[in-house]
């Protein structure tokens, strides 16, 4: 028998691009239960962005030609006669970047760095990542346990981490607890929650106990496309992980930041 | 505590620009060509750069203008070679074994406005809205141009199994 109503070739594209609703993506996911072609297809078009994203990965990391960067330096910067007027979101997460250093932070570093080895973070961080890229196109089960039983997810992970999780509140940023599971790191527990907004778009928050690091600023890495900000605040370590523009991931990690200060 | 100022906003852009150019172009040097002409526009205009925009699609639509341009200059350009012409040399290599380059040689294979398409929302993780206004077309255009790229891209790849191998795949039903 046909099924009742077929998936279409732009709707397989909209899920995987973060274009549909909750409720469209719910139900093509019923539908791609019943359809293995529909989902074979799904996975082809998903191999092929991450496949685009690892190749060109690296040019993100290569320094600027020296002849370019020169130019650069050189040309002019015309403002424009608009200086004043409303804030503009730049200066807005700058203010927020402020009151995360007064709240404590050691400094905001900003830059763009690639997972150094060297790193003590490195391991840490490269495991948040992975457990992002791992669970976060799951379809029918990307957590284990949902937002709705959020009280008794973050309970369970505070008595399984050894040391008090919380799920901050996004919505004000536009998004939404989806839930959140526990995971193996290195042999110890590690939690997981995962965030969804509007548009499909996925963001995980990644922690674990933390004996082996010191406390350590704000820090940005980047790798295959995913970008994540990271630091340590002892007894935790934390990282936000997402395929988001640093600006975004900022801004959010920023308000995961002093929320999880306000205790 | 100093506000990054526009400057240093379209600076912080560069490496994700750098990345979409050198996918688009599948070259170097006219990647960082591109690259320093969208620079020098973006500086040079900066006033035009809208409160609340945000500065990466300002900084895509400006690149791609320029690309636009630089093809139109380039009209002695070699005839793009479609997928229906693409000989068996070309076609599928093998699904797992894809390298780089064949991934590289494959995207230069389609036509630049799926390529555009294909980029800025898969590499670069533009929404369809957003591409739609980077590119100046209707979202409509996006998605066809999307679904056309994607699956001429993965035809190329080899990751159709035994497909007939058309233009554009069509959905199999087992049932």
């Amino acid at each position: 028998m046909t099924p009742e109503r077929r998936i279409s070739e732009a709707e397989l594209h909209a899920y995987l691009d973060g274009e549909l609703t909750s409720d469209e993506r719910a139900e093509l996911e019923g539908l791609l239960a019943a359809s293995p072609a529909d989902a074979a297809l799904l996975r082809d078009f998903a191999r092929l962005n991450e496949a685009i994203g690892q190749r060109y990965a690296g040019v993100l990391d290569e320094p600027l030609p020296g002849e370019l960067e020169q130019r650069l330096a050189r040309i002019p910067e015309r403002e424009g006669g608009r200086v004043s007027g409303a804030l503009r979101p730049w200066t807005l997460i700058a203010a927020a970047l402020a009151v995360a250093m007064l709240a404590g932070t050691a400094g905001f570093v900003a830059r763009d760095l690639m997972i150094a080895k060297q790193r003590p973070e490195a391991g840490f961080v490269s495991t948040a990542i992975g457990a992002h890229r791992v669970y976060v196109p799951e379809v029918r089960h990307p957590v284990e346990v949902g937002a709705s039983e959020e009280t008794h997810l973050v309970q369970w992970l505070t008595k399984r981490i050894g040391a008090k999780v919380r799920a901050p509140a996004l919505a004000g940023l536009g998004w939404k607890l989806v839930g959140g599971r526990l995971l193996p790191d290195d042999g110890q527990p590690a939690a997981q929650f995962m965030y969804e907004d509007g548009t499909g778009r996925r963001l995980t928050l990644y922690m674990r106990k933390e004996t082996g690091l010191n406390n350590t600023a704000f820090q940005f890495a980047e790798s295959e496309g995913f970008a994540a900000f990271y630091w340590v605040d002892r007894p935790l370590a934390y990282a936000i992980a997402g395929r988001l523009s640093r600006e975004e991931l900022t801004t959010i990690a920023t308000a995961v930041y002093g929320q999880l200060e306000q205790r | 505590m100093p506000v990054p100022s526009r400057r240093d906003a379209v600076t912080a852009e560069i490496p994700k620009l750098r990345r979409y150019a050198r996918a688009l172009t599948g070259d170097h040097g006219e990647a960082d060509d591109l690259i320093q002409d969208t620079l020098e526009r973006a500086l040079g205009r900066l006033a035009q750069w809208r409160d609340g925009d945000s500065p990466r699609k300002w900084l895509f639509s400006i690149l791609h203008n320029l690309h636009v341009d630089s093809l139109r200059r380039k009209s002695r350009r070699p005839p793009h070679v479609g997928l229906e012409s693409v000989g068996a040399e070309q076609s599928a290599p093998a699904a797992d074994g894809a390298s780089g380059r064949d991934l590289d040689r494959a995207l230069q294979l389609l036509p630049g406005e799926q390529r555009q398409v294909l980029l800025l929302v898969g590499l670069e993780g533009l929404s369809y809205a957003e591409t739609a206004e980077v590119l100046a077309i209707p979202v409509g255009t996006v998605m066809s141009r999307l679904a056309r790229g994607r699956g001429r891209l993965r035809a190329l790849m080899g990751y159709e199994d035994g497909d007939k191998g058309g233009g554009h795949p069509a959905l199999r039903r087992v049932k």
